[in-house]
């Protein structure tokens, strides 16, 4: 840990797309359609803005304390105890979506992939994968997301290329939807898939010019924002909104309906799905990295090896928690909305707090000036 | 040390200390005896000296002790191995202008007090004739070849450079072979190596440092750099890290590499080794550190980043299409190499829709009587495949030959008849072990062959998301890795911009004009700074033949040191 400082911006912004490009893509254009029919696009458009304005203040707070997590800094903008309260809550959210983010992923691939074998040992493969990985120190997490990003972009970019010949424009009519509501509530969904750019408070003050922390996040948002809203585009007007209303994974069936040119491989989704573990193993990788370097940070521990290995047995028994695909999606869109208010609403709380302090010791400061 | 040495009880005579104490002490092997006067100096007297050398080395026959007089006056013995050292130097050289008054000295009356500088100066046909008066540096001068005189009545030996070994001619070096390029190889001498590497670097930045590893085979080794692009750190690093190393026989620069990598449970190669100086050279100039042993054609270059091992000298020799090409066709057979045979065990196994169905057809047809899953056959095979490779590198050549049509037959043709392996796996193998022979390093080819072992296990169970998963533990270990500070995956991530221009495709020398600074160089500019005219060559195209003249003195004017590259 001897050099630390040493993320660079394109690294920080790697590291954010690649946490936020993950499991959520396979269902996002259910989610978008279900809320807002052909106003799917505006709603996943809504989403992007919700989860660019919670980016944002949390890279704004990670600016003005450019050597502190929202850990430390929480315990020194509302006091020890009432910080400390607030990081348990961090923590657990965080430990919960690891574990969703491992099952959802294992759903779907012994659902589509690997039939026979049981869900388990995929979930447990995954974690196992991110809980070794997950040892290495902030920097050697930085270069892995920096090196899979081209993976992770390049197979979405592909089918969505390949699969544009079938598409209908006329599906993606009217482009607003009609209830507003439940538009409201879709873009808390969408917005919700973006939570794990909170890993953005962990990357600060690891970065070498934390002041450009900003412009990581909007380009980053801007990537992995348009990779959504294009996805959402495409699967809508290749198969039009009744038709996604009954598919699981209506990414997975896109990339299912495209060949490559010349037949060289019968089913792309496969393929695609196998590419696409790489995504989720970073996104994976990211929010168990942010929930035990918390804990670290919580007990004032030296090192976070250790809690590597001994919070994976807890975040199994979460993964497993759900009894099937149904209760899990409900689960996911129950934590996704309450998450919201963790990795939003409780940063501005924080950043308007914080702002009120400084105003007002600067105004004492120049009082007794 | 006295368990190494041989334990025969050797009874030296202590003469200085029994001259004191009247006390002899015994059994003691000579090395430690040597180490007990490092601080030593040699005595005046002749016959204290002899009898000093006789105990280290009176059970030594190769030893030779002459007694002689100088210029027929003062008594002197001369101290050396006869098998190390060139008797032609010794009798011509040495003994000639001792025993025989030359003839400027003919008039001059000589004293003992003089007779050094006399000799030294005026006598020795030697350029590396010196003077030195400890005894343990003249013992260990004498175990390198040299002679040592001592005179009565002089407190000092004088040990003159007479070592004369056999060594192998400069050839191109087996293990890495060019088409286009220097044929020039490290030799086991490291003297030979350094002039190696001198002859191509005349620059007085280029610094060699040398120390003794190794308590028996006290082998030299050389820390070699371009002072002003290497990174201090680096150096001081390597230097630290070699001086920590405590053991009995270095062998090889293999054995240095052990001690001084970062990760020595990890299957990838954290140290380039090298037989072609070009190579070393160009690695110099890059800012890495190289490291030579004596004894060893090796030369040793930290720090190092995966991207290496499968860069060639060629690539930058050649033109840079050809080398690009060249390159992309290596790095596909190291991707066929490692995960060939998992794809097809999972193809095979859990996914045969995604293969076109006539190939489908075609393999289940090949598969038809094969009684083993395809895990096993690819497993199975593979095993052959290496038992056959380890078979032939030993063998004599004349035996080779058969072996490998025996191998070829057992491998392709009988298998399959026999029905033990399907013609597609055949096909399979072939593809996987030529792709591993084409990574030159021979160490990260071996690397990925035994990482392979492990991504066919994954795949028979996981099929491709197993294969996935393999190879995202594999690239996050390497992710991981550091060598000397260094991070291995460098340029590609942590992102380099220069760096990355070499990584992928070989780009034209004039696209890089920096050295990679992931090296943390403290100079980076590769090129001059004026700018290369070759290019302008190129864009004047039809226009330089219309206007004749105006190209060739313009290539002229370019002094050729400006052309040069590097």
């Amino acid at each position: 840990m001897e050099d630390l400082r040493e993320i660079t911006t394109l690294q920080a912004t790697t590291i954010l797309i690649s946490t936020i490009i993950g499991v959520g893509v396979l269902p996002l254009p259910l989610f978008a359609v279900r809320a807002g029919e052909t106003g799917a696009p505006l709603v996943t458009l809504f989403g992007i803005g919700i989860a660019a304005i919670g980016l944002f203040i949390i890279t704004k707070l990670g600016i003005r304390h450019p050597s502190k997590t929202i850990i430390t800094y929480s315990e020194e903008i509302l006091g020890k105890w009432l910080g400390k309260v607030c990081s348990i809550f961090v923590i657990i959210f965080f430990t919960i979506l690891t574990a969703l983010a491992a099952r959802e992923f294992g759903t779907v691939v012994t659902t589509s992939v690997l039939i026979e074998t049981p869900l388990d040992v995929t979930v447990i493969v995954m974690l196992v994968l991110a809980a070794i990985s997950a040892r290495n120190n902030i920097n050697v997490f930085a270069y892995i997301h920096n090196f899979y990003v081209p993976i992770i972009l390049a197979p979405v970019l592909i089918v969505v290329a390949v699969s544009l010949k079938n598409a209908n424009i006329l599906y993606l009519r009217p482009l607003i939807g009609s209830d507003f509501k439940e538009m409201f509530f879709g873009a808390l969904t969408v917005a919700a898939l973006f939570q794990g750019s909170f890993i953005m408070t962990l990357i600060i003050p690891a970065m070498k010019q934390p002041k450009k922390a900003m412009k990581a996040s909007i380009w980053a948002i801007l990537i992995s924002g348009g990779l959504y809203l294009l996805l959402v585009i495409a699967t809508v007007a290749v198969f039009g909104t009744e038709e996604i209303k009954q598919l699981f994974w209506p990414t997975l069936e896109l990339a299912r309906t495209t060949s490559l040119p010349g037949n060289i491989l019968q089913r792309l989704d496969i393929v695609f799905l196998s590419v696409w573990v790489t995504a989720v193993f970073t996104t994976i990788f990211a929010s168990y990295y942010l929930t035990i370097y918390s804990i670290k940070q919580f007990f004032r521990l030296q090192d976070h090896k250790m809690l590597s290995y001994f919070i994976l047995p807890f975040v199994y028994i979460l993964a497993m928690l759900p009894e099937d695909i149904f209760q899990m999606y409900e689960i996911i869109r129950y934590v996704g909305r309450i998450g919201l208010s963790i990795t939003i609403l409780y940063p501005l709380f924080l950043l308007i707090l914080d702002v009120l302090k400084s105003k007002r010791r600067k105004h004492s400061e120049s009082k007794q000036v | 040390m006295d368990k190494v040495k041989k334990g025969g009880g050797i009874v030296v005579l202590f003469f200085k200390e029994k001259k004191k104490n009247g006390q002899i002490i015994s059994k003691k092997t000579p090395s430690s005896v040597v180490e007990e006067h490092s601080k030593n100096k040699i005595s005046s007297s002749l016959d204290e000296t002899v009898h000093f050398m006789k105990g280290i080395f009176g059970d030594s026959n190769d030893f030779v002790i002459k007694h002689f007089e100088v210029f027929g006056q003062f008594h002197a013995a001369m101290f050396y191995f006869s098998d190390l050292t060139d008797q032609t130097v010794i009798n011509n050289d040495i003994l000639k202008p001792l025993m025989y008054i030359p003839n400027h000295l003919l008039q001059r009356k000589i004293v003992l007090n003089d007779l050094k500088d006399v000799l030294i100066n005026e006598t020795l046909y030697h350029s590396q004739a010196k003077l030195d008066d400890c005894l343990d540096r003249l013992v260990d001068f004498v175990l390198r070849g040299e002679t040592v005189i001592a005179i009565e009545g002089i407190a000092e030996g004088i040990h003159i450079g007479t070592r004369k070994l056999e060594k192998r001619a400069v050839n191109q070096p087996e293990t890495e072979q060019v088409i286009m390029g220097p044929r020039e190889g490290f030799i086991e001498n490291i003297a030979t190596n350094l002039a190696l590497l001198r002859y191509r670097l005349p620059t007085p930045d280029f610094c060699v440092k040398k120390m003794e590893i190794g308590r028996l085979t006290k082998s030299k080794v050389a820390i070699c750099y371009i002072k002003g692009i290497a990174d201090n750190k680096v150096i001081n690093e390597v230097e630290k890290r070699l001086s920590e190393i405590d053991i009995d026989v270095i062998m090889d620069a293999g054995y240095l590499e052990q001690f001084i990598e970062d990760n020595p449970f990890s299957p990838f190669p954290q140290v380039h080794s090298t037989e072609r100086p070009d190579k070393a050279v160009a690695n110099l100039a890059e800012g890495r550190v190289a490291i030579l042993v004596d004894g060893s054609p090796f030369a040793l270059m930290v720090p190092v980043v995966f991207s290496q091992f499968y860069q060639t000298v060629e690539d930058y020799s050649t033109r840079f299409l050809m080398g690009s090409f060249v390159r992309l066709s290596r790095m596909l057979a190291l991707v066929f190499s490692l995960i060939f045979p998992s794809l097809y065990v999972s193809f095979i196994s859990f996914n045969p829709e995604l293969l076109p169905t006539e190939f489908a057809v075609a393999v289940a047809g090949g598969r038809a009587g094969i009684p083993f899953p395809a895990v096993v056959e690819v497993l199975a095979m593979e095993i052959a495949m290496e038992v056959l490779r380890e078979a032939t590198v030993r063998l004599p050549k004349q035996v080779g030959g058969a072996l490998s049509i025996v191998g070829v037959l057992v491998i392709g043709e009988a298998a399959v008849n026999a029905g033990l392996a399907s013609p597609i796996t055949v096909v399979v193998i072939a593809l996987t072990t030529i792709g591993s022979f084409a990574t030159p390093a021979y160490v990260a080819a071996f690397a990925l062959r035994m990482l392979r072992f492990s991504i066919i296990v994954l795949a028979g169970i996981f099929g491709l998301y197993g294969v996935v998963i393999g190879v995202i533990f594999i690239f996050n270990h390497m992710l991981s890795l550091k060598s000397f500070g260094v991070p291995y995956m460098a340029p590609v991530s942590p992102e380099n911009y220069q760096g990355m221009k070499d990584v992928v495709i070989r780009s034209p020398l004039w696209w890089m004009p920096k050295r990679p600074t992931f090296l943390h160089q403290e100079n980076v500019a590769r090129l001059r700074e004026k700018r290369n005219k070759a290019l302008e060559h190129n864009k004047i195209g039809n226009d330089q033949r219309e206007e004749g003249t105006s190209g060739g003195p313009k290539r002229n004017h370019n002094s050729s040191s400006d052309d040069n590259l590097n």
